[in-house]
């Protein structure tokens, strides 16, 4: 049923890793009770869909109107709860799927993270382009032990903001590991990872070519000195 | 540098099957299909791609023209997206994003054949992506080294003869 969904929608399978050294491939996954949170806000966000339309429903109930008006009313509100209902299997499903095809890929110099199902999105980024590193949580997230790692690049203007639709991103210059158990070390590699790149010269003042070039303006001035 | 790839650098439009997915899309907005599908076949028909040594360069519009030239070493992130609909017809919009203030994607490469490999390409030519500059400047410090060294050796040479 879900193989058949999936081949329905030609959802990519895994994604391949970004260039970098074979070995230095992690792929992380979303943590267990990721799944539980996303069940959890489903809930919550059917629960005021739901309440939403009764109330809509009580409130054109109160109006007089006459039986042509109030047939119509009755079909809308019928055709409204109807396709909340059919609607709730196909977003509960998408919910399990959501959590399953998701990944996080980190190399030595670049990371890519896949997610999505109806509308699927893979970001790609190097390491040379990344500007901070942020983690954070909210309370139920931090309860069930999970946390959002976020990775900006820079630029992003305003009203650039992080969590859009289906765990992607809303600011377009961030790249989410949504739902991680394991945030921390995965900040910590991205970091040590980081540092080898700054430390291999890539970093804003190469510390290897400013040396140098001290020591040749040194030799050169002793030049000057025996020559004068 | 290695040279574009022939099969990069000989797209220049895009496929037909992206006017499928813009008539599609501007079903999608009901009443103003007139317009949105007009404006869309517009927009197709002058989308126009190149992609050179150094950078890529994009442009679309009839009445609005626009022209979008980026280099590639500029490009901060790359977003491959695509929806269902895109999917089914084989396409999918490659975002590319620079670290200018927008938070909206810089360009938007549609309708091209193999968008994994384009994607693939554009993040092979993205600054970090190869060890390219870092063998450079390693390179560059060594040079420096040298020159400093042979400075030695003149100076001790001018002061062994006199």
């Amino acid at each position: 049923m879900t193989a058949y969904f999936l081949r329905l929608l030609r959802v990519p399978p895994e994604p391949t890793a970004p260039d970098g050294s074979p070995e230095s491939i992690r792929i992380f996954r979303a943590g267990r009770n990721y799944y539980r949170w996303r069940l959890v806000v489903w809930a919550m966000t059917r629960l005021v869909g739901f309440t939403g339309a009764f109330i809509g429903i009580g409130f054109m109930m109160g109006i007089r109107m006459p039986a042509w008006a109030s047939a119509l009313v009755l079909a809308a509100e019928l055709f409204v709860v109807g396709g909340l209902i059919l609607a709730l299997p196909f977003s509960y499903m998408l919910q399990r799927l959501n959590y399953e095809l998701r990944w996080y890929i980190v190399t030595d110099r670049s990371l890519r993270i896949r997610s999505g199902i109806w509308s699927v999105e893979e970001i790609t980024m190097t390491f040379a382009n990344i500007q901070d590193l942020r983690i954070r949580a909210g309370p139920l997230q931090g309860w069930l032990g999970l946390a959002d790692l976020e990775v900006s690049s820079a630029g992003g203007g305003g009203g650039a903001r992080p969590g859009g639709k289906h765990g992607g991103t809303g600011n377009s210059h961030a790249a989410r590991f949504a739902g991680v158990d394991n945030a921390q070390e995965i900040r910590d590699l991205i970091v040590e990872r980081l540092r080898r790149y700054r430390d291999a010269g890539l970093g804003d003042a190469p510390a290897d070519i400013a040396s140098a070039a001290a020591e040749l303006l040194a030799e050169a001035r002793a030049l000057r000195g025996a020559v004068s | 540098m290695p040279p574009v790839p022939a099969h990069i650098a000989g797209i220049t439009r895009p496929v037909d099957r992206l006017m499928t997915y813009y008539v599609l899309k501007a079903a999608m907005t009901l009443i103003a299909f007139p317009v949105t599908v007009l404006v869309l076949y517009f927009r197709y028909r002058t989308m126009r791609y190149q992609f050179s040594e150094e950078g890529l360069r994009m442009s679309w519009g009839i009445l609005f023209r626009h022209e979008v030239v980026l280099n590639y070493g500029r490009i901060q992130d790359i977003h491959l997206r695509s929806n269902a609909v895109e999917r089914a017809l084989g396409l999918a919009r490659i975002e590319i994003q620079t670290a200018s203030g927008s938070s909206s994607s810089v360009m938007t490469l549609e309708g091209l054949t193999d968008h994994d490999k384009m994607r693939d390409f554009l993040y092979s030519r993205m600054r970090g992506a190869s060890e390219a500059k870092h063998d450079s400047e390693a390179g560059l410090a060594g040079i420096l080294h040298e020159v400093a060294q042979e400075l030695r050796a003149v100076r001790m040479a001018l002061e062994k003869r006199s």
